[in-house]
């Protein structure tokens, strides 16, 4: 159901959804950003619809919500193993198209690809999305590029201007918070409210149609892979990287006692393929960024039948050495057209 | 909903000590499990290792744990009258099938005995179901040969060329690396062959390269590829290459497959 | 008729007596070495109409104009007026220059505006600085920097303020990448370690300069909302026994570090020597003689530290003695 209400009522809708959700959504962090006196855009549980960070992309995507940085999988003593509690309430998640995009490709590594992830599943089961609509494209995004510029499957959209709310309930859960509302104070005016949606970025990638084993040899891997630092920024902030590592750690005052987490891991970072004993593959930072690359867009199609990026340009953003996938999707692209 | 990361406690029945770094450690293990799959070994505190199956019993999975890390440090420190917390089978293994009625050739060094020895046993217990059975199984020096019990049977039924890469002067047995056994294997139909490649990265290349080199179709050769596992279900990352994912699709490959494999 | 110039007024009021007779230079503040392009054009005009058509761009961040007349001063006091209010300088009255040129124009690295290392805007706190100790016709240098790296050379002033932040860890966001780890051991003084894969900071090593902050590639190391400043005193340059300034405080708050630089004024107008030329001498060795623990008494009234404040109660300074 479309509706178009005060901002008043919104909050009253948002307060009746808190009681049943963890409410999770992109707000600005003040002075946590890298450098002295910046802020940064990143996921945490709000209170009310001003604490949502409309405007800006958020610099770290929703995944953490519904895949920890450090999940303990469970605590052990000599012997035994104790698995820690799920959440406690559902949870809501205010997302952008290209990032509810990415939800599916979380879903298809932890859902499906061998295994169901218990502790994925038992959060993902749980939540819903609330789509937040891009009027504009952000700078970097390439969703248009990507098709996940549009988005239909989410649970409700929610759009703020000046003098009124506008949202579109789709599941009938939320709906009931926005009767429960409704019956207490005044109307709640139907409308038909669609989502904003961006048809043009202003980057535009095309994805190179016939990469191969042969493309491991391209000079470009080396030449990015000469400037990359190794930081793993790129992946933390991707909405679709999945891989973590495991840890398992001892309590100082008593290490009989610890836990086994898993703990986000970057395929950029030293240490990733290292096995015991230390014989490692890929120790090249140039075959680092071939992996990564080729990982979202060759690789991971060529194995669940689409690509894994979905464009929201994240990556780009952040790295410190200004290396732009974007770009070096297009030179893929270019000289493959080109030869 | 199973949760597939909670192991399970195993109490060690037995430990083979074929070397001082590599022991073969005998635990309690109902269920099915074939060679060349693998299980998580963990100890808490110390994490998780994969570690492949290299024996089957009643009730019992064997794993040879060769000393490099952490885990298998604390593992070899510990063990003694204990229990280890272990989950799997993970991965493919070796089909038996794939290399009935065939010459088969298992070529392995040093812990790649581990995957393939199952295989290797069960053509030595069933010299019938072969048409030939020709094991090459290469070790740094004397001291770290594994299996040596089992060996004195192959020896026995099946034919065993077991090397080693250096020997103290006055050694009897063949010196040398896998390698240079192969040019001179003899077959009777080079198409009815089947290989079985296992262990370092770098021996599996070079072996591979003299398999071809004798005419066999690359699809009778298989290898079985060791990676970094954190999860073995497909969903930490670490092994994949490519859009393979070793822990799911693998760890053995036929070399069709297993030579698009590029890290 | 010769020249009739009253030279001490003429330094005080920011004019300098050149080597050639009749000739000077007029010195400009630029606190924070931070200024809007426009004072260039003013500066520019001065030069070229009352000047010899160059400026010296000085190493305490103004400009200095050079090959003035004497008698233009009181003209280009005039012209001085609008880069005196644009840049905010204390005045005693409009159009007649400068009030004062003992306490030094106070410097500062660019700082936070643009350099990812500084962990504070420090053309600000230059200027509140300024407009808290000037004018004052006692010898005073102050320096500011954004970071430990120490750019501005704080550390050679009698009062240096090097910007700290006090790392913030949330360990639910540590990756156990060791960014933070590595880049404190290769740029800093190797205060991280790594321990159950989350990090352990050693309180006692870090100086607060922020690297891991900028290393963490997942915000699990941010800064503290709080700017702390570490401020060093008594450093110089000089004849007879240049030295670097020694930490006085740690983890110090801009208002107790302002106010110790104010109690400070008192100090040295107390036990200045009676003997200094221009009562011009460098505040260290007015402490030299009178004592650190007479200092400190002066320094610290009505000073009250953060908590996490750490003073250092002894301070031995170094340098190169040519006097000894």
């Amino acid at each position: 159901m479309g509706y178009q209400l005060s901002k008043t009522k919104a909050d009253g809708i948002f307060h009746q959804w808190a009681k049943k959700y963890d409410i999770f959504a992109p707000m600005l962090m003040e002075g946590e950003g890298c450098f002295s006196d910046t802020d940064i855009v990143r996921y945490g549980k709000v209170e009310k619809l001003d604490d949502i960070e409309w405007n800006k992309k958020s610099d770290y995507s929703f995944k953490e919500v519904l895949l920890a940085i450090n999940e303990t999988l469970f605590y052990f003593t000599e012997d035994q193993t104790t698995v820690p509690k799920g959440p406690e309430k559902d949870i809501l998640i205010f997302l952008r198209s290209c990032d509810l995009h990415a939800v599916k490709r979380l879903d298809e590594i932890y859902l499906k690809n061998g295994f169901e992830d218990f502790y994925y599943a038992r959060v993902r089961e749980r939540a819903k999305f609330i789509l937040m609509g891009c009027e504009n494209t952000c700078q970097s995004g390439f969703c248009v590029s990507m098709g996940t510029n549009k988005s239909d499957n989410y649970d409700a959209y929610i759009k703020v201007t000046e003098d009124a709310v506008y949202m579109d309930v789709k599941c009938s859960e939320l709906n009931e918070g926005v009767c429960a509302e409704a019956m207490t104070t005044e109307e709640i005016k139907v409308a038909d409210v669609a989502p904003d949606y961006v048809t043009e970025n202003i980057e535009k990638v095309t994805l190179p149609k016939n990469l191969s084993n042969a493309s491991f040899t391209k000079e470009i891997w080396q030449e990015y892979g000469a400037r990359c630092i190794k930081c793993g920024r790129c992946n933390f902030v991707c909405p679709t990287c999945t891989c973590f590592t495991m840890q398992d750690i001892f309590y100082k005052d008593n290490e009989k006692v610890g836990e086994r987490r898993r703990v986000w891991a970057s395929c950029q970072i030293d240490g990733y393929t290292e096995m015991a004993g230390g014989h490692g593959f890929r120790k090249s930072q140039g075959d680092r960024m071939r992996f990564k690359v080729m990982h979202k867009i060759y690789d991971y199609e060529k194995r669940f039948g689409y690509p894994m990026c979905v464009g929201c340009g994240r990556c780009d953003d952040v790295c410190p050495e200004y290396i732009s996938y974007s770009n070096c999707v297009n030179r893929l692209a270019k000289e493959e057209s080109e030869s | 909903m199973t949760n597939h990361y909670i192991p399970q406690l195993s109490t060690i029945k037995e430990v083979i000590k074929h070397t001082d770094l590599e022991y073969t450690f005998r635990m309690t293990f109902d269920g099915e499990a074939k060679p060349g799959q693998f299980f998580e070994v963990s100890i808490p505190k110390y994490g998780e290792a994969p570690i492949s199956v290299s024996g089957i019993g009643e009730g019992t999975v064997d794993f040879t744990i060769r000393r490099v890390g952490k885990v298998t440090n604390e593992i070899f420190e510990n063990y003694v009258g204990d229990k280890f917390f272990i989950r799997g089978p993970y991965g493919n293994g070796f089909e038996i099938d794939n290399y009935k009625g065939k010459e088969l050739v298992v070529v392995a060094g040093g812990t790649g005995l581990s995957p393939v020895r199952g295989v290797v046993d069960y053509f030595a217990h069933h010299t019938g179901e072969a048409v030939s059975t020709t094991v090459i199984a290469g070790f740094k020096s004397p001291k770290d040969v594994l299996f040596k019990d089992d060996f004195k049977f192959w020896n026995e039924t099946i034919n065993v060329i077991q090397t080693v890469d250096s020997a103290p002067e006055g050694y009897e047995g063949p010196v040398g690396m896998v390698t240079k056994y192969i040019p001179d294997l003899k077959f009777e139909n080079i198409e009815n062959t089947a290989f079985i490649c296992v262990g370092p990265p770098v021996m599996i290349k070079f072996t591979v390269m003299e398999i071809l080199k004798l005419g066999v179709p690359e699809k009778n050769i298989w290898v079985s590829n060791e990676r970094k596992m954190c999860c073995g279900l497909g969903k930490c990352g670490h092994c994949k290459i490519g859009s393979t994912y070793i822990c799911l699709d693998g760890p053995v490959f036929n070399y069709v497959d297993g030579k698009e494999l590029i890290d | 008729m010769g020249l009739d110039i009253n030279t001490k007024k003429l330094k005080k009021n920011a004019f300098r007596v050149s080597k050639k007779r009749g000739i000077g230079a007029s010195r400009i503040r630029v606190p924070g070495g931070y200024l809007n392009a426009e004072v260039l054009g003013m500066v520019q005009e001065i030069a070229q109409t009352y000047g010899n058509g160059y400026v010296h761009l000085t190493t305490r961040q103004g400009f200095e104009i050079e090959g003035i007349r004497f008698e233009d001063m009181d003209e280009i006091n005039e012209k001085l007026q609008p880069i005196i209010e644009m840049l905010d300088i204390n005045q005693d009255e409009a159009g007649k220059g400068y009030p004062a040129s003992g306490t030094r124009n106070i410097s500062a690295c660019i700082g936070n505006n643009v350099c990812p290392f500084a962990n504070y805007n420090t053309a600000e706190l230059a200027k509140r600085i300024e407009k808290e100790v000037f004018p004052h016709d006692l010898h005073f240098k102050i320096a500011l920097t954004g970071c430990s790296n120490d750019c501005a050379k704080a550390r050679m002033h009698d009062f240096g303020i090097i910007g700290q932040t006090m790392p913030q860890y949330d360990p639910s966001r540590c990756v156990n990448c060791q960014a933070c780890v590595k880049g404190c051991k290769s740029l800093s003084v190797d205060a991280l370690r790594v321990e159950n894969y989350k990090i352990v900071r050693d309180t006692e090593k870090c100086i607060g300069c922020g690297v891991c902050v900028t290393k963490c590639p997942t915000r699990a190391l941010t800064r503290s909302k709080k700017k702390y400043y570490k401020l060093t005193i008594m450093g110089r340059t000089g004849k007879r026994n240049p030295r670097l300034g020694e930490d006085f405080l740690v983890w110090a708050d801009a208002d107790n570090i302002i106010k110790i630089i104010k109690n400070t004024y008192a100090f040295v107008d107390k036990y200045i020597s009676p003997d200094a030329p221009a009562r011009k001498e460098h505040i260290g060795y007015i402490i030299d003689r009178v004592g650190f623990e007479e200092y400190k008494k002066w320094a610290l009234e009505g000073v009250e530290l953060m908590p996490e404040t750490i003073m250092k109660n002894n301070i031995y300074w170094g340098g190169i003695h040519f006097d000894r």
